[in-house]
């Protein structure tokens, strides 16, 4: 669809059959680009799956370490924390791609592309971006589970100990169960951002599903509003399908009764 | 945390040592003495000159009292007399700073905390029944990870315990589908399944409803008739004339007044004893 700011023509100046044909031309071409756009979800459902990974089995340890730990262990994870919290993603992210990657005994750089023979793939965006994607949400992970640690309250660990139950065996049997189950909803809410930063992997040249369609735009720029609608819908349906799942588990793991 | 627990005590330890070295030996006598007289006559609790601050803050200055097998010892005491603080450092969930408390003849201060509180249970004032679990999950579970139990075992054993106290038909529910009564007793039958040779009681009835009270009572007169050993902090004086064997009276951290309940309730040695026995019975009486 064309939209004109210049003052609109006659109606019967207006060639409506033309107009239609241009019309679904766009909408054509977005059809036409379809396995093009699939292999962009593709990576995008695939970076968003890592990343979460990632971000879940370094940001709950970091979460319990904040509640639980002491000493230098607990100030670094605090200051990481800080820190990558503070920074925009895009920055990160580039961060992740240029500068981050060191030099690996062999000539290769880290989230390098492991070479085949004498063959390089150069860097991957994909590595980087799960990387830098991955560290910043187990920066935020981290805080939702050391909310839920700490919104368990402190009779439930006595109660435990009060029966001969060691600290650690109060954490894994009693806490811990009750804190997964608080994290959930801050979790949904986690995933579903991470989904749609993944498109901010463009800025490192990773061709995922935004990248793919600013492609296109440049291609034919007459589809912007067709294409960016498409991918538009393809991210709403992403996300809603996460957070119903998301909500089902909620409700499979819900205690009887309330939690309290 | 038990790491700490350790130190402070080596610390008390040693300074008690050194400032009068006399009175440590002479310790260490009396509880060898009461190991030679036998066990009947050893009392399985006795608490020393126990003192315990937080920071400034001194709670209890110098408590000594015997507690014989099957005794059932009523605690009473205006709110921060340090009644739920003693209670406390019997099953060291809190640390103590002075003297000695022994279970069974031997220190609580030399045993490791997990096996001292797998023999002395514990009831809570607002009862921490574990919430995700269900009711029967809730007394398996210590049986389970700190006995090593089997599963099948442990649910029979758990059973027995909920229906000690009149509760087996609610074994599947969770604690926020039960009653604030039927919880406390869950909480009972959790404390009783460890097979507890002493069980402290920290105001079990204070949260409850004035009609569920009455249903937690009856379980714990019970459990006083079967022989159980209990401490119990509790301003339910009609428990306290029919089920102690002994009364209590704590009032800013030291031991006011101790005896038969008859006697505290109506001869009194001390003034503050009565006034606030009465002023206790003048509540229950307005309510």
């Amino acid at each position: 669809m064309v939209l004109s700011l210049a003052s609109p023509p006659a109606l019967d100046a207006v060639d409506w059959v033309a107009l239609a044909q241009f019309e679904s031309g766009d909408w054509a071409f977005v059809r036409e680009q379809l396995p093009y756009l699939a292999r962009g979800f593709v990576v995008t459902l695939l970076l968003t799956l890592t990343s979460i990974v990632l971000g879940f089995l370094a940001g709950f340890p970091m979460g319990a370490i904040e509640v639980y730990g002491r000493g230098p262990l607990r100030s670094f994870v605090y200051g990481a924390g800080v820190v990558l919290r503070a920074i925009p993603i895009v920055v990160i992210l580039v961060f992740m791609f240029f500068v981050a990657p060191i030099p690996l005994p062999g000539g290769q750089f880290a989230f390098d592309v492991p070479r085949v023979g004498s063959v390089s793939f150069g860097r991957s965006a994909f590595l980087a971006a799960t990387v830098g994607l991955g560290l910043r949400s187990a920066a935020y992970q981290a805080q939702i589970f050391r909310g839920a640690l700490q919104s368990v309250s402190g009779g439930q660990m006595e109660a435990a100990r009060s029966v001969g139950m060691s600290r650690l065996q109060g954490i894994r049997h009693v806490v811990l169960p009750q804190a997964l189950r608080r994290s959930i909803p801050g979790f949904q809410n986690e995933f579903t951002i991470v989904l749609k930063d993944t498109s901010i992997a463009f800025a490192i040249g990773l061709t995922e599903l935004f990248a793919r369609a600013d492609n296109l735009f440049t291609q034919r720029t007459t589809a912007t509003l067709e294409l960016f609608l498409f991918i538009s819908l393809v991210y709403f349906i992403m996300t809603f399908v996460t957070n119903r799942s998301l909500d089902y588990l909620g409700d499979y793991y819900a205690i009887p009764g309330g939690d309290r | 945390m038990s790491d700490q627990h350790s130190g402070t005590a080596d610390g008390t330890d040693t300074s008690a040592a050194t400032a009068s070295g006399t009175e440590a030996s002479d310790t260490d006598t009396a509880s060898a003495d009461a190991a030679t007289a036998g066990a009947a006559s050893q009392p399985l609790l006795r608490v020393e000159d126990l003192q315990k601050s937080y920071g400034d803050e001194t709670v209890l200055r110098g408590i000594s009292f015997d507690l014989d097998k099957r005794d059932v010892e009523v605690i009473i005491g205006p709110s921060g007399s340090g009644k739920s603080t003693m209670l406390r450092c019997v099953n060291r969930l809190t640390e103590f700073q002075g003297g000695a408390i022994y279970l069974d003849g031997e220190s609580v201060m030399a045993m490791n905390d997990n096996d001292l509180r797998r023999r002395v249970g514990m009831v809570f004032q607002d009862i921490n029944l574990f919430a995700h679990l269900t009711a029967l999950q809730n007394v398996t579970l210590g049986l389970r990870k700190v006995r090593g139990m089997g599963k099948e075992a442990a649910r029979e054993k758990a059973m027995d315990q909920l229906d000690r106290v009149g509760l087996a038909s609610q074994a599947d529910s969770y604690p926020a589908e039960l009653s604030g009564g039927q919880k406390q007793r869950v909480g009972i039958a959790r404390a009783l399944a460890m097979d507890p040779e002493l069980l402290l009681f920290d105001e079990p009835t204070s949260a409850l409803d004035p009609e569920l009270v009455g249903e937690v009572l009856e379980v714990m007169r019970d459990l006083a008739e079967g022989g159980m050993t209990m401490l119990v902090v509790t301003h339910e004086m009609g428990f306290a004339r029919r089920a102690a064997s002994s009364l209590m009276f704590l009032d800013e951290g030291r031991i006011v007044e101790r005896g038969p309940p008859e006697q505290l309730f109506d001869d009194p040695e001390h003034d503050r004893t009565a006034e606030f026995l009465q002023r206790l019975t003048t509540i229950s009486e307005e309510v």
